[in-house]
């Protein structure tokens, strides 16, 4: 498996721990990760809300930089892969758009053919390497951890642009929990919105709904959360504290990223993935680990 | 016809009687492609008449029986419960969220309507020109294509339902209504001009979090969020100097001048003052070796980048 590998900008910024963790998980499942590293950001739908055309070229010049090396995207962050197979269906459903951004990207002499896929890790390890496998690899099987899965919004929303699972009942990563061992919690608030799109703009808001989610996971019994996406990491982890205060709740609960969770059960030491930076301890998950 | 036993759990409640509501379990002998609106006018005919609940035309035209199927908002008419059942197992029945309930599956929807009229959905006229009956007001099929999207509506509520902003932004007018704004914005005959931009700020143009809900369960594929995305691009042209626009505007300087995003001038640009209200966790970030730098260095080709953002913003001129 090889894919050109676009982590995007929070990865790169203060998820390091994100960036560090896929490294050790490709090199355990022998995935081959191309990084486009003259990629720009996908403009994570806030371009687009400035300039919709500035975000169709950014993006449909990743696209050509992966379609010249004949490999598709591989992204680590929803966010990512929400935009850019947006940007993508847009093309696919409008050829003189297509043709519009291509006139563009000829001015840089390059060119967006239309023959790629986008997906995120999640998908690669379903759709690609396949669970099965997968379990295959797991050396420490993280029994007895109750896990919360928080899909957010962009891994399977709007459907008819992600194309990858039923929108109403999402598995994936129960699936996923599943398969490394542990045990997923159903809790209400895992296929809503993380409230990160707006954590500058309408901070209370996003509060509230960082904070609901959190709290009604560990009501449930959960151990840690874990997310796909960079940025609801960011509202989940990073704000925990602080949204939590504003609804007058006293608890934590850890939240990892993807990689971070397969690590450990591929058996990559805890401090190789990075857990030493999270805001919110992973101390009571990984003790004794 | 293939039919198998469902079991239906509906949401009950009787201001007269019930202090808090509760669910009632029905099984019902579900036939083929029968909906969950037939299943309900089923357990009303035969089970228990009292089951109160709107329903109209039943071809998904009228809107009136939104409510939510296993948490999510639907027509009731448009949604085989066969497909539910072997999804979830059964058919949870409740009435739509973010709209007070009065009694069993129905709804007081003055909140949502009122939502919708914030954002004066009608079309302003030019009284000159209107008064002009000799001259036909056409739209090219281009300009009609727009608006017209916009126009299959039909107000059944489902977005406003499932609208995780609203849940916790009661001063959000919602999806719906933004997505009427902007079907008269497209509209070349509408005179409402900037005006009708302008005043969105203070009604909640920034408050959408993109979630893409309002896609999902339009029963009229709607998609209101591509809606709010065009109304917030046509403020920001038009000088919006929002907490929203600035962190759109931080964000493309930021794209322009290194390709990447830049969380730390990102955030800087956007919060100004505010930023000393996260003081502690940006300490704390910089401990743990997680603060962004707002000395990001540009990526390799930049002048790609820019090159593109030149000619994007010429297009955006023409």
């Amino acid at each position: 498996m090889k894919y050109a590998y676009y982590p995007g900008c929070v990865a790169k910024s203060s998820a390091p721990e994100l960036y560090d963790s896929t490294a050790q998980v490709a090199q355990k499942l022998d995935i081959q990760l191309v990084e486009l590293t003259a990629a720009s950001c996908c403009g994570a739908g806030v371009i687009n809300e400035g300039n919709p055309f500035l975000n169709v070229v950014l993006n449909a010049r990743t696209f050509a930089m992966a379609e010249s090396m004949g490999l598709d995207i591989l992204t680590i962050c929803s966010t990512c892969q929400g935009v850019m197979r947006h940007v993508k269906w847009q093309f696919d459903s409008d050829s003189s758009l297509q043709a519009k951004a291509n006139e563009a990207l000829a001015k840089i002499g390059m060119q967006y053919i239309g023959k790629l896929e986008i997906k995120h890790l999640l998908w690669a390890l379903i759709e690609d390497y396949g669970l099965a496998k997968l379990e295959q690899k797991v050396v420490k099987p993280l029994k007895g951890f109750k896990v919360a899965p928080f899909y957010g919004c962009y891994i399977f929303r709007p459907p008819e642009v992600l194309q990858f699972e039923d929108h109403e009942k999402p598995t994936s990563l129960e699936r996923l929990i599943t398969a490394l061992g542990a045990e997923p919690v159903p809790y209400e608030g895992e296929t809503k919105c993380c409230g990160f799109p707006i954590l500058f703009v309408q901070r209370e808001t996003a509060f509230e709904m960082a904070a609901s989610y959190v709290n009604n996971a560990k009501q449930k019994g959960a151990d840690f959360m874990v997310t796909p996406c960079p940025l609801c990491h960011i509202s989940l982890d990073t704000y925990q504290k602080k949204s939590l205060n504003q609804i007058k709740v006293s608890i934590d609960l850890p939240v990892m990223h993807l990689p971070q969770m397969v690590g450990l059960a591929l058996g990559v030491e805890p401090e190789k993935l990075g857990f030493s930076r999270h805001i919110v301890s992973t101390a009571m998950v990984l003790h004794g680990w | 016809m293939k039919s198998q036993e469902i079991t239906f759990r509906v949401l009950r409640f009787s201001p007269e009687t019930d202090k808090k509501p509760h669910y009632d379990t029905f099984k019902v002998e579900v036939k083929g492609r029968m909906t969950v609106l037939d299943a309900l006018e089923n357990i009303k005919h035969e089970q228990d008449a009292s089951l109160s609940f709107r329903r109209s035309c039943r071809s998904g035209i009228c809107g009136s029986c939104a409510m939510k199927i296993n948490d999510l908002t639907k027509l009731a008419c448009k949604t085989r419960a066969a497909v539910e059942a072997s999804k979830h197992g059964e058919v949870l029945v409740e009435p739509m969220s973010n709209m007070p309930l009065i009694r069993d599956l129905i709804v007081d929807m003055g909140e949502f309507w009122r939502e919708v009229d914030r954002g004066k959905p009608w079309l302003i006229v030019d009284e000159k020109q209107a008064a002009d009956l000799t001259k036909e007001n056409l739209l090219t099929k281009e300009q009609l294509q727009i608006s017209s999207k916009l126009a299959d509506c039909i107000m059944c509520g489902a977005c406003f339902s499932d609208c995780v902003s609203r849940v916790f932004d009661k001063n959000f007018n919602g999806p719906a209504s933004l997505a009427k704004i902007h079907r008269f914005v497209a509209d070349p005959r509408d005179k409402g001009g900037v005006g009708r931009i302008e005043g969105l700020v203070t009604i909640g143009l920034w408050s959408c979090t993109h979630c893409y809900f309002c896609w999902s369960q339009c029963p009229r594929d709607v998609r209101p969020v591509v809606a709010i995305s065009a109304l917030r691009a046509l403020s920001f042209d038009i000088g919006d100097k929002s907490q929203g626009a600035r962190h759109v505007a931080a964000f493309i300087d930021s794209v322009r001048s290194s390709g990447m995003l830049n969380e730390a001038t990102l955030y800087l640009r956007t919060m100004r003052w505010n930023t000393l209200r996260d003081f502690d966790l940006i300490l704390r970030m910089t401990v743990k070796g997680k603060a962004p730098s707002p000395f990001g260095r540009p990526i390799p080709k930049i002048t790609e980048v820019r090159a593109l953002y030149r000619l994007a913003h010429e297009v955006k001129q023409k």
